[in-house]
């Protein structure tokens, strides 16, 4: 049955002919047993059966044949085309008006229903694909469903979208070929003129105005303007939004070889409408978060400017002061009084010379311009040097408690080293006056870990990362230290150099502790 | 300068220990009694407990900012605020001035800067106690009961918004005062907006007062903020 239809469809006058000639041939044994009028019925069943099936020129064929046939055949004198009876040649007139009329009548209907039909599935189509446009899906997997879309409406065995990039140079995204339809070079070359023309070629166009699709619908023109061989019967639609293109939907040819109808076309032209209002949402979408990254470097860029500039100027402040006062001549200066001042003097510029080298730091780690020189260094070696680097007053508060024997470690020296001064100063400056710091390291089999640990007031969970973002400066205990909010940054950036992990974690009863894990590598030379 | 007879007491705020440190160093040499603060908040116990003759405040403090700290001493103490800012902006420096400040200083500073904004303020807080009548500023003599300005003996005349305004600035010598502060008392708080107009009348007052009105020694421009009548 489903063969049959397709059949019909497919071939339908032919389909129209055989039928009548089937019909003939079954009615023909039987022409003497009933009356000549009634043939006439069995035939109009014929026509009706055709214009159900194929529709209304095939309909009209099986009319005009079924009057012949029934006149050779069916009246006297049979077999010749001489009607006789002046009654029958008013039966053959009033038989040909009635099968041409049913025919019609009933083909209309036949095709308005198919026609219907189609739109329906095409409707329904379109909807799932809308649906889709408007979920968080990806630029890849909403090609990949046009392409199915596409050729499950058109039987086209090859469809490609193509899309510019944002020098507006057409790529090929995506495209499906199966069968004997294959994506000739032309296809690339015709859709870039498409594209370039913001035009289609190979779209029939609408006709009405009144069309509701007419204005969504591209300006089209024919292959010979596109520079293309004529009669290749695919489609080059522009996926166009009101202010610009975003690329080319290519559709193969249909398997029957028939130029694609304005109404073929209408579901595509919709789902390239579509795709291209997709389109640009995901590109605005895109340039909203750049313009959020941006924003986000800006404030960044503003924080360093305060932090830094509140860094430098202040011992700067101070020294100027200091400086400034020694040099008034209103008040005499002895040595005694002068060399506390110089002492401050000296505080301010290793303050200067700490941040600057923080800043320095974090730059160079940043651009990769500083890759760690890793050698095999004494694990003691390197703690001890972190803790030299820390000013005199505050060195006694750092208790070192070191097993027996530790490690050679394969590290960039100077790097690991500033790593962990970065902690012991961070220890120092933020836990009360006078309390001490602890620094330990423990070893086993594959990897090393360096705490230092303090007993300030903690750090809150929700700090515990933030804290080593750059310029973040603990809220809770920000009150009395200062610094530029770069020395656990510039850490995280050395440990991860090394591959390791820098985390800070509760110390019972209170405290935090700060921890380094580095992988024990295997080095160039043995341990 | 000699240093005055009654030690002058001033509460120096600033959350870092250097700068605290130098202010110390550079008031007590000059025989100032100096206490020291280094947060908002026990900046305004200290000035609650023992009242100073002048304040020095850091604007940009962890805690309460030396804006905030500004506007609560304002409720209560009369005495002149000197703010320290390292990093603010214009409009910063205004909004402290407006809320009470009577004048900033922009770190780094010099010693010298620091102790002439110190005498101008103890010197005008002094002076509201008793107002001077006539007021000296190098040739310009300005008597503010008859209301007449004089240059090197010679008189000038003047408007009577220019010589209100002239007036203004004079008391308040050595002094910042915002476009804001001068509209209000010569005008009425209704005007005080008007930026514009009083730029006008300044103009025509330097044209007036000042020898060389282009390059101004008398009113001087503090971009931003307002005026500063310099007398020394």
């Amino acid at each position: 049955m489903q063969t049959l239809y397709a059949f019909a469809k497919q071939h339908s006058y032919v389909f129209a002919v055989v039928c009548v000639l089937i019909a003939t041939l079954l009615f023909y044994p039987g022409r003497d047993d009933f009356a000549k009028g009634q043939w006439a019925l069995l035939y109009l069943l014929i026509v009706g059966l055709v214009a159900g099936l194929s529709g209304v020129r095939p309909a009209l064929l099986a009319a005009a044949m079924a009057f012949l046939l029934w006149n050779f055949f069916f009246l006297p004198p049979y077999n010749t085309f001489v009607v006789h009876d002046p009654k029958d040649w008013l039966s053959l007139i009033v038989f040909l008006a009635v099968a041409a009329a049913m025919g019609m009548q009933t083909g209309r209907m036949r095709e308005r229903e198919a026609e219907a039909l189609a739109r329906g599935r095409e409707m329904a189509m379109l909807n799932q694909f809308s649906a889709r446009l408007v979920s968080d899906a990806s630029i890849s997997d909403i090609a990949e469903l046009l392409m199915n879309e596409v050729t499950q409406i058109t039987g086209a065995r090859c469809a490609a979208l193509f899309l510019a990039d944002q020098e507006n140079k057409l790529y090929e995204l995506t495209s499906v070929a199966e069968g004997n339809c294959h994506l000739e070079p032309s296809v690339a070359r015709i859709a870039e003129w498409a594209y370039a023309q913001s035009k289609a070629v190979g779209l029939p166009q609408i006709e009405k105005r009144s069309d509701p699709a007419a204005a969504g619908w591209p300006i089209s023109v024919d292959y010979a303007q596109a520079d293309a061989e004529d009669g290749r019967n695919d489609l080059f639609i522009p996926l166009q939004t009101a202010d610009r293109q975003e690329g080319i939907l290519y559709v193969g040819p249909r398997t029957d070889g028939e130029p694609y109808s304005v109404n073929d076309a209408r579901p595509l032209v919709a789902a390239a409408n579509q795709t291209a209002a997709f389109l640009e949402r995901k590109r605005l979408q895109s340039a909203s978060v750049q313009a959020d990254a941006l924003r986000e470097a800006d404030r960044l860029k503003s924080t360093l400017m305060s932090s830094v500039s509140h860094e430098l100027k202040t011992p700067i402040a101070s020294i100027a002061a200091t400086v400034s006062n020694l040099a008034e001549q209103d008040v005499e200066w002895d040595s005694e009084r002068v060399r506390p001042e110089l002492a401050s003097v000296q505080e301010d510029l290793d303050r200067l010379a700490s941040s600057i080298n923080a800043l320095l730091d974090l730059s160079r780690l940043e651009s990769a311009a500083w890759e760690p020189k890793k050698e095999w260094f004494d694990l003691a070696d390197v703690l001890w040097t972190a803790l030299s680097k820390i000013p005199q007053k505050q060195k006694s508060r750092v208790e070192v408690s070191l097993p027996d024997s530790l490690p050679m470690v394969y590290v960039d020296f100077v790097q690991m080293a500033r790593a962990v001064e970065n902690l012991l100063a961070n220890a120092l400056a933020y836990c009360p006056q006078a309390a001490p710091v602890r620094m330990g390291a423990s070893v086993d089999e594959e990897s090393f870990r360096i705490w230092i640990e303090d007993e300030g007031p903690g750090i809150r969970p929700d700090e515990r990362e933030k804290i080593f973002e750059k310029f973040y400066r603990g809220e809770s205990s920000s009150r009395s230290a200062s610094g530029t909010g770069l020395g656990l940054a510039v850490t995280r950036e050395i440990v991860r150099f090394h591959g390791g992990r820098v985390w800070v974690e509760d110390v019972v009863p209170h405290g935090a502790r700060f921890v380094i894990s580095l992988p024990l590598e295997e080095g160039p030379e043995s341990r | 300068m000699s240093a005055p007879e009654k030690k002058p007491r001033i509460l120096a705020v600033d959350d870092e220990e250097q700068i605290r440190r130098a202010l110390k160093s550079i008031l007590t040499a000059r025989k100032y009694d100096v206490v020291l603060a280094t947060n908002g908040d026990e900046a305004i116990d200290l000035a609650i407990d023992n009242p100073p003759d002048l304040v020095i405040l850091d604007m940009a403090m962890p805690g309460l900012t030396g804006t905030e700290v500004c506007r609560e001493l304002r409720n209560w103490y009369e005495g002149p605020i000197l703010m320290l800012s390292v990093i603010s902006s214009d409009a910063e420096k205004v909004a402290a001035l407006d809320i009470g400040a009577d004048d900033y200083l922009t770190k780094p500073f010099s010693t010298s800067e620091l102790l002439a904004r110190i005498r101008a303020l103890l010197r005008r807080s002094a002076a509201r106690v008793t107002p001077l009548p006539v007021i000296q500023a190098g040739d310009l003599e300005i008597d503010i009961a008859k209301r007449i300005v004089r240059r090197s003996g010679e008189e000038i005349e003047l408007t009577r918004m220019e010589f209100d305004i002239l007036a203004y600035l004079a008391q308040n010598a050595d002094c910042v005062v915002t476009s804001k502060m001068i509209l209000e008392k010569v005008w009425g708080p209704e005007y005080a907006e008007d930026a514009q107009t009083l730029r006008v009348h300044i103009s025509h007052l330097r044209k007036k007062i000042e020898p060389q009105p282009s390059s101004p020694r008398y009113i001087l421009t503090e971009t931003g903020v307002g005026f500063r009548f310099a007398a020394s």
